[in-house]
């Protein structure tokens, strides 16, 4: 691991000053002339007699108590009266190194893995979010449909062979009247003939029924939602008497204000039990 | 280098690309996290579901 020191070096400087012609710098404020203290300049006692930097006795020094040997310093000696001027001296912090990191352990080796990898990773972060969202929507969504016990409810069995052939059967499904028709064969063959492309509502007979014999529908007017009168009006099927609809007998509009057809709810036919599923 | 300079030609490039790709995860990725947590989920209850022990109670007519 590169670990970067810092290295001071230090440098002492000439003085800044004005230059004398003899090539002493003009300080005038620095005695150049004074003298060290007497010596080599340098006191620490050479010779053989006690030495000369041993702790003066103001700055404490051993003594015989009765209690034994006892040292003591002072922490605040007094001045010893020997004065040294400080030249001028200067010096500056010089770096080996401009003061920047090393950043290299922390740098991709390669842009391009780099740039791959980023992305990479914001579209992860978009796929996450993106699954959120959906499951959120969707979730919130399933709250609203209808659960599987209002499900049940929601058909109606019919049995078919209580119902004799000529004649309208009226049954409450989800609230709505139904009527299922057991057609005879001369009432399928007038559905049937009838040139329905130029209806107002075109729409054939067989997309209608499931079984010819069974007309399924919804007994609501496409007008304006009156219940209509079986094995009436014009055309044999139905007469609605709230503002004169007539339907045929596939229960396609013929006449009046009726815009549409009747409804044909989704109905199935069991024909293991000879039942009739609405729903 | 070569390939995910590949992948980034390929992928991230475009962003209309980059962002179908981002939707079709999505939508490969709901479909995977619901399978694997329903298999978890039928492994990990192994035995005590209705599936599991509806041919004891149940017979096919």
């Amino acid at each position: 691991m590169a670990t970067l020191h810092a290295v001071k070096k230090y440098a002492t400087l000439p003085p800044t000053v004005r230059t004398l012609a003899s090539g002493v710098p003009s300080a005038p404020t620095v005695n150049l002339a004074a003298r060290a203290v007497a010596g080599h300049g340098h006191g620490h006692g050479h010779g053989a007699s006690a030495r000369s930097d041993a702790p003066a006795r103001f700055a404490g020094g051993v003594k015989l108590t009765s209690a034994g040997l006892v040292s003591k310093s002072y922490l605040t000696p007094s001045s010893t009266g020997v004065f040294q001027q400080r030249l001028l001296h200067t010096t500056v912090a010089r770096k080996d190194a401009p003061n920047v990191p090393d950043f290299s352990d922390y740098q991709a080796s390669s842009d391009s893995t780099n740039r791959a990898l980023s992305y990479f990773m914001i579209g992860s972060m978009g796929v996450l979010s993106a699954s959120v969202a959906k499951s959120t929507v969707t979730e919130f969504l399933m709250t609203m449909s209808a659960s599987a016990d209002v499900l049940a409810l929601a058909k109606v069995e019919v049995e078919l062979g209580s119902i004799p052939e000529g004649k309208n059967v009226i049954i409450k499904w989800r609230g709505k009247p139904v009527f299922i028709r057991h057609r005879t064969p001369d009432e399928i063959e007038e559905a049937r003939q009838v040139d329905w492309k130029s209806l107002r509502d075109p729409e054939s007979d067989e997309a209608r029924v499931k079984k010819p014999e069974w007309l399924v529908m919804l007994g609501v007017c496409t007008h304006l939602g009156c219940v209509p009168i079986g094995e009436a009006g014009d055309y044999g099927g139905w007469f609605c008497p709230c503002h004169g609809s007539h339907y045929d007998i596939s229960g396609r509009a013929r006449k009046g204000p009726a815009p549409l057809n009747l409804e044909v709810p989704a109905h199935d036919f069991n024909d293991a039990e000879g039942k009739l599923v609405i729903g | 280098m070569a390939i995910s300079n590949a992948i980034y030609n390929a992928v991230f490039k475009r962003n209309s690309v980059y962002v179908t790709t981002i939707f079709t995860g999505a939508f490969a990725f709901g479909i995977g996290f619901d399978t694997g947590v329903t298999k978890f989920w039928d492994s990990w209850n192994r035995g005590k579901q209705w599936k599991d022990i509806r041919h004891k109670y149940v017979e096919e007519s």
